[in-house]
């Protein structure tokens, strides 16, 4: 049962895959990795995309994991079980299923306009990382709490401070669950379209932003802005992002096994 | 200087009126005990009569339990142990405990001893203070490979030890042991049982263990435990032979579970 489904899963996959290649053939060379996009489809590229979806991951990653770990650290390990507590944790929750779509419309009100942001990388990034943080306290609150309390209770007994117990014991036995929680969390704000094309992400742009407050552009709304054009080459280009994307994704896949196989043999 | 007074052994460690509460329902009711000093204790009684429990309050583990609440108290060499400024650290330091389940770290058998040294600040080369701590458990035998070994790989007999080890690098003055050889076989039990037995003379020791026959082996001293009450408590041998107790009775000659 489970290697059936594991091979069907595969194989859509690899379906999905050689669609988007021989869509792509046509477009896919080293050359489309780092050009702008041109009115003329035959000589777009993905440059400025790519370099705004590597901004918005290093960005959305230095501000949504510590803050989000750090959170699920301190419900999972010191809050005392109050009302209030329980409130935040069933908010994070229901944060963690809200549609993107509705973090795009609350960060044009609040970071584009509100602080004045323009629609820049620096408001994408915010925006993202407002989608990402619950799910990154929601994923890493169960890594936590899968660690059994016979470790703690062991920590302490023997006079460790409760975080001495978090930084020695807890942590290194839920970080490759920390760590694939983390990856999950990033990897939604990586693919998401709807709330940068919310913000107002540039899908025209002949420069690849080199700073946050350079225009907002990504993978994603690269793709949705290539794939709205009639004209027959443009679909090429779309499906040449979305490989793009993709390797982007693998890439971040690629760290969290190499991690995983670090990992291996210290904690089981 | 002062002479120590004749009489009866100081107790160490004392409860009075000891209640303890798990979401509302008491699993302690009402337990005074004194544990003298330097004698070995022993808590029996039927599964679920709150042997853990009472351990567990000498060195103030049940409050890391949510829902968990205590009423009456302990006193440890006459100071209330749960004073709101005593150092809790300090208190897990001085009265040890070994858990039923070893729960070693993944980590190596030096990492292991050194955990509790570490986590008090002491500072320098710990390999002294571990290897006497893995001396007294027949761990230490002058090779230094066991100190790189993973302490998952060891057998459970040696897991066990292992962990008595970690909890006697601190040099406790009480050590309390829950259910030490549960789940060892035969030979290994027996190394544990020694080990217990030389250990008498370091510190004050407590036992909870659902094997009466070995409270008989190691102990001066035996408490009755059902349902959360001390029925019982005196001389190992008076208590075994002569129970006052009509439910310590049924327990020792098998009519209770
Ligand atoms: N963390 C907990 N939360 C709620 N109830 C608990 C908890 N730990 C123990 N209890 C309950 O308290 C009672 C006493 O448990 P305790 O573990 O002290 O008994 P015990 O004599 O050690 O039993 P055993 O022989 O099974 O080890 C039991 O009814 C148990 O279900
Ligand atoms: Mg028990």
């Amino acid at each position: 049962m489970g290697v059936a489904a594991a091979l069907v899963t595969m194989s859509a996959l690899i379906l999905l895959t050689g669609v988007l290649l021989v869509e792509a053939r046509e477009v896919l060379d080293w050359r489309f990795f780092l050009d702008p996009p041109s009115r003329v489809a035959a000589e777009g590229g993905v440059g400025p995309a790519v370099a705004g979806s590597l901004w918005l991951t290093f960005l959305v990653a230095a501000i949504a994991v510590p803050l989000g770990v750090g959170t699920a650290v301190y419900l999972a390990e010191y809050a005392p079980p109050t009302r209030l507590v329980k409130a935040v944790e069933s908010v994070l929750t229901n944060l963690a299923g809200v549609p993107s779509v509705v973090y795009g419309i609350a960060g044009l009100a609040l970071f584009v306009r509100g602080l004045g942001l323009g629609p820049s990388i620096l408001a994408g990034a915010l925006t993202l990382t407002a989608l990402t943080v619950p799910l990154v306290v929601v994923n890493c609150r169960k890594a936590l709490q899968a660690v059994p309390d016979e470790f703690r209770w062991a920590a302490f007994g023997l006079g460790a401070s409760r975080w001495q117990v978090v930084r020695d014991q807890v942590l290194p036995a839920a970080a490759p669950a920390l760590l694939a929680g983390c990856c999950a969390a990033l990897l939604r704000a990586v693919g998401a379209a709807a709330p940068l094309l919310m913000l107002g992400a540039v899908s025209f742009t002949t420069f690849a932003p080199g700073s946050p407050n350079d225009p907002l552009t990504a993978l994603p709304t690269q793709i949705f802005a290539w794939a709205a054009r009639p004209r027959e080459g443009f679909l090429a280009l779309a499906a040449g992002a979305s490989v793009a994307l993709l390797l982007l994704m693998a890439a971040m896949h690629l760290v969290l096994f190499a991690h995983r196989r670090r990992q291996k043999g210290t904690w089981s | 200087m002062v002479m120590s007074a004749p009489g009866p052994a100081l107790p160490v460690l004392s409860t009075e009126r000891l209640t303890v509460r798990f979401d509302g329902r008491a699993v302690l009711k009402d337990v005074s005990i004194e544990i003298p000093l330097g004698r070995v204790v022993s808590i029996i009684g039927p599964a679920g009569s709150g042997k853990t429990t009472l351990l567990r309050s000498f060195n103030r583990m049940n409050e890391l339990i949510p829902g968990a609440k205590t009423a009456g108290t302990v006193h440890f060499q006459g100071v209330d142990l749960y004073d709101a400024d005593i150092d809790q650290a300090e208190v897990r330091r001085r009265i040890g405990m070994v858990f039923q389940k070893a729960t070693l770290f993944p980590k190596s058998v030096f990492d292991n001893v050194a955990f509790g040294l570490r986590a008090k600040g002491v500072e320098g080369d710990l390999h002294g203070l571990v290897e006497e701590a893995l001396t007294v458990v027949g761990l230490w035998s002058g090779g230094a490979e066991v100190l790189d070994a993973r302490a998952l790989d060891l057998t459970a007999g040696e897991q066990r030890r292992l962990s008595i080890a970690r909890a006697l690098a601190l040099k406790p003055d009480c050590l309390l042991l829950d259910e030490p050889t549960a789940a060892l076989d035969p030979a290994a039990s027996a190394k544990v049982e020694s080990i217990i037995h030389a250990l008498r003379h370091e510190c004050t020791i407590v036992l909870a263990t659902s094997d009466h026959t070995q409270a008989g082996r190691l102990s001066d001293l035996t408490a009755y435990l059902d349902s959360g009450r001390l029925m019982e408590y005196g001389a190992t041998q008076e208590l075994f032979t002569n129970p006052r107790n009509e439910r310590t009775e049924s327990y020792l000659t098998g009519r209770l579970p």
